[in-house]
């Protein structure tokens, strides 16, 4: 038989929660959350060519901002990469 | 051999969903290779309730239209290395595929996979035709209530139209203690209506609940549901398994209760 599950009663709710506010972002933005790996792994790709990317430390996640002239907020892609080092030139490595 | 069955009920909200992902994680927990297809085009929710919603690429329609290739879009399970889903298009509609397309897919899995689940929308429109399409038996999911009991029983007259040769009967949401006091169907009651074989019963848990914030399947872990989910597993294989006595585990208080109220 299987243990029980990461099974932390009481605090299921949250978790729900959580993965409900993603995945309706990613619902009315009509991008397969999966797309957004690939986004991410590819943004990684690039700058690795001008920098060494701390990549376990990235947040890549989809939000909504409001936009002049839209009446509802647009679907927005934020990012932050923390960078250790920038490289002295462009590495032809990646690509 | 691979065996196609459909988890289907006519009326939603009776555990269509949460009875593929247990079926088809406890069938890979006994060792089967085991695909899940959610059909339900334009409301998918499978990938949620396994909790796979953030792997997904392509989908059902992707492969269908050819805009991938079948390996590109099935997606591997968290935990066993040979369940895999096949998610369901979100911004489309059910008449992007037709029951022929359907089979074909079907058909293509039947090399691969010793059991593949088709998760059933609700209805009897063009999404049951697409998931019976290819189909060699039903799970039919219905819980004992009025509504759902008559929709499981049109649901059983189109399957049996259709062809389709084993129909099996899931009673879900069964509580004990309303059937013990007479205000509640008892299994036995629901299956004689829809004079179908009951394949499995499953009590309303709350801890379907937590498994679906979670998305974790619960099937064979520590709960009554869980082993009722792997029963049923058994049963699909062939195996014959005892029914499990659903008032079991209640715990101590129970029958402290009744002790009292006895006395």
């Amino acid at each position: 038989m299987r243990q029980r599950f990461c099974f932390q009663k009481g605090n299921s709710g949250e978790i729900a929660r959580s993965r409900l506010k993603l995945l309706l972002v990613s619902d009315k933005a009509r991008l397969s959350p999966g797309l957004i790996d690939l986004i991410r792994s590819d943004m990684i790709c690039v700058l690795s060519r001008y920098a060494e990317v701390d990549s376990g430390q990235l947040d890549i996640r989809l939000t909504r901002m409001e936009t002049a002239g839209a009446k509802e907020p647009t679907p927005a892609l934020s990012a932050t990469f923390p960078l250790r080092q920038f490289t002295a030139k462009r590495n032809e490595e990646c690509f | 051999m691979s065996e196609v069955m459909v988890i289907t009920s006519g009326k939603g909200g009776v555990g269509k969903t949460t009875t593929t992902a247990n079926i088809g994680t406890g069938l890979a927990l006994l060792g089967y290779s085991v695909v899940m297809i959610d059909t339900d085009i334009g409301l998918r929710n499978l990938d949620v309730v396994m909790g796979l919603e953030n792997r997904i690429i392509y989908n059902l329609v992707d492969v269908v239209e050819g805009n991938c290739r079948m390996k590109q879009a099935l997606i591997r399970d968290k935990r066993c290395a040979n369940l895999y889903l096949l998610p369901s298009a979100q911004t489309r509609d059910k008449s992007s595929v037709n029951p022929g397309q359907m089979k074909k897919l079907v058909d293509d899995l039947r090399e691969e996979f010793d059991y593949i689940l088709l998760d059933c929308p609700a209805g009897i429109e063009q999404g049951f035709q697409n998931a019976i399409a290819g189909a060699d038996r039903a799970l039919v999911v219905t819980t004992p209530e009025v509504s759902a009991i008559r929709d499981a029983d049109r649901i059983i007259g189109l399957l049996e139209a259709a062809g389709m040769e084993t129909i099996d009967l899931i009673v879900n949401r069964i509580r004990m203690d309303m059937v013990r006091r007479g205000d509640m169907m008892s299994v036995e009651d629901v299956a004689d209506i829809l004079a179908v074989n009951m394949i499995g019963a499953v009590p309303d848990d709350e801890d379907i609940v937590i498994s679906t914030n979670q998305g974790e399947p619960l099937v064979d872990t520590e709960t009554l549901a869980g082993q009722a989910y792997l029963n049923i597993c058994k049963r699909i294989t062939g195996e014959a398994v005892p029914f499990l006595d659903l008032e079991q585990h209640k715990g101590i208080l129970i029958h402290i209760s009744r002790f009292l109220k006895r006395a």
